[in-house]
């Protein structure tokens, strides 16, 4: 009993040093290393326990159970596996970081990309439906994050239609529908609607999930070439 | 006529434990004040190097430890370390930010001098030789005894300041810029002055020197 008990303790002060250094590296609290040995040397961490990170704590998320972990898991990496290691480094992404029921001032999110700290957070319980479009959509927010001056909100703007306004922010609107349009008029989705980045963000998601581009409208046309002709200043080898 | 007594079996005993714990109380009494007591101290002419000119020894207050450098990892990093080293640079800096059974760093040249350390600023210090880029590319296991440069939170920051790991990093693997391994003395490093509650230690122990083996 007393080794067993020895066994235990010795587990959880590795557990705890290892912890230390991940939140020296991320600053996110009570993680614990999932996968570090992936092609892309993307580091996969996952919560162990809640966390509260951000400006007055307004960033909340919690642990998950083993088995869902690992069955959103396969998903998760499948996608990220998408890119290599040379881009995930130039747009500095480095840590996924795994846990449900993300939030952000209590509105709930699919993920907080961070692009200063290398890391997504992702809640791997986002609606199935469109949990590997959010994976790129977050993606590309670390992309846009690190490259601003590429992809210039007032020429993107510009594609649309010109009565049109996007809102000031992102959860300033009730515009908040995923679904793909069947007929597009300049965008994918009505989130698409709500700010510029979101709208990039959009058609990169769908870019890269290879939705059907046949019957989009010319508005998205010039979009999907923006975002394409970008990415190429980014990597010249990157593959939608 | 004076009687011989007989000491008696039960103070017999308690005779000899008054001797035991006196030799332990001296013994711990020692064992306290010198910390080094159990560290192996490592004499560099004893040793045979496969690449000698690639060997730093640092000498810190239990004794030396010998550092294995690896320019056909990081060229440029271990050159600014080398130079540093060579100019006698760290000589007396603090090793300011000890996590205790995780690392020890050093390497502040213009706020960790023995008798100037600035508190205030400790770890923001510059070397006067500017930045330098990180070379963090190539594979590279961050097991025990590690030598990396440290940074700012953004790479191509590095400049003077080092750290060692004291237990294996893996996530450290295109982090930190390493610049060689700990192959004796790690347990010198050990024994370097931490505190419980902060990273950052008030009246840290010093690098007595930094020398290449050869010069």
């Amino acid at each position: 009993m007393n080794l067993i008990r020895l066994i235990l303790l010795s587990l959880f002060i590795f557990t705890q040093s290892q912890a230390d250094t991940i939140y020296n590296l991320i600053k996110i609290p009570n993680l614990e290393i999932y996968e570090i040995n992936s092609s892309n040397k993307l580091r996969y961490l996952y919560a162990k326990q809640p966390f509260t990170i951000g400006i007055d704590n307004n960033i909340n998320c919690f642990d998950s159970e083993k088995k869902v972990l690992d069955k959103k898991y396969k998903i998760i990496k499948k996608n990220f596996n998408r890119y290599n290691q040379k881009f995930l480094k130039k747009i500095n992404l480095k840590y996924i970081v795994l846990c449900e029921d993300l939030s952000i001032s209590k509105i709930n999110t699919a993920g907080i990309p961070d692009n200063v700290m290398k890391t997504l957070i992702l809640d791997i319980k986002f609606d199935e439906k469109y949990f590997e479009r959010v994976i790129h959509h977050e993606v590309f927010h670390i992309i846009n994050d690190s490259f601003k001056e590429i992809f210039d909100e007032k020429i993107w703007s510009n594609f649309n239609m010109k009565d049109f306004r996007y809102a000031k922010c992102s959860t300033c609107t009730n515009k908040l529908g995923l679904d793909t349009y069947s007929n597009t008029d300049g965008f994918f989705t009505e989130y698409s609607q709500s700010t510029a980045s979101e709208d990039m963000a959009e058609v990169f998601s769908h870019l890269m999930i290879g939705t059907d581009l046949n019957n989009i409208d010319p508005i998205l046309k010039k979009k999907i070439q923006f975002i394409k002709k970008n990415l190429l200043k980014i990597d010249e080898n990157f593959i939608l | 006529m004076i009687k011989k007594i007989k000491a008696s079996r039960s103070e017999k005993i308690i005779f000899i434990f008054i001797i035991i714990l006196a030799l332990f109380s001296f013994g711990s009494f020692l064992l306290i004040k010198d910390k080094c007591l159990f560290v192996k101290d490592y004499d560099t002419k004893k040793i045979h190097f496969d690449s000698p000119e690639n060997i730093a020894i640092l000498n810190v207050p239990c004794g030396n430890v010998i550092i294995e450098l690896y320019p056909n990892i990081s060229p440029n990093s271990v050159k600014r370390f080398v130079t540093l080293v060579n100019s006698k640079a760290y000589d007396d800096v603090a090793f300011h930010r000890v996590i205790k059974g995780a690392l020890v760093q050093a390497g502040d040249l213009e706020f960790g001098k023995r008798g100037s350390v600035n508190y205030g600023k400790i770890g923001t210090g510059k070397s006067g030789l500017g930045t330098i880029n990180s070379e963090v590319d190539k594979p590279f296991n961050f097991d025990k005894g590690t030598v990396a440069l440290a940074r700012t939170q953004k790479y191509n920051t590095e400049d003077s300041q080092f750290f060692i790991i004291l237990k294996d990093e893996p996530l450290y693997e295109t982090e930190y810029t390493p610049i060689g391994k700990v192959i004796y003395g790690l347990k010198a490093l050990e024994k370097i002055k931490y505190l419980d509650k902060s990273q950052y230690v008030l009246r840290p122990d010093y690098i007595n020197s930094i020398r290449m083996l050869i010069n």
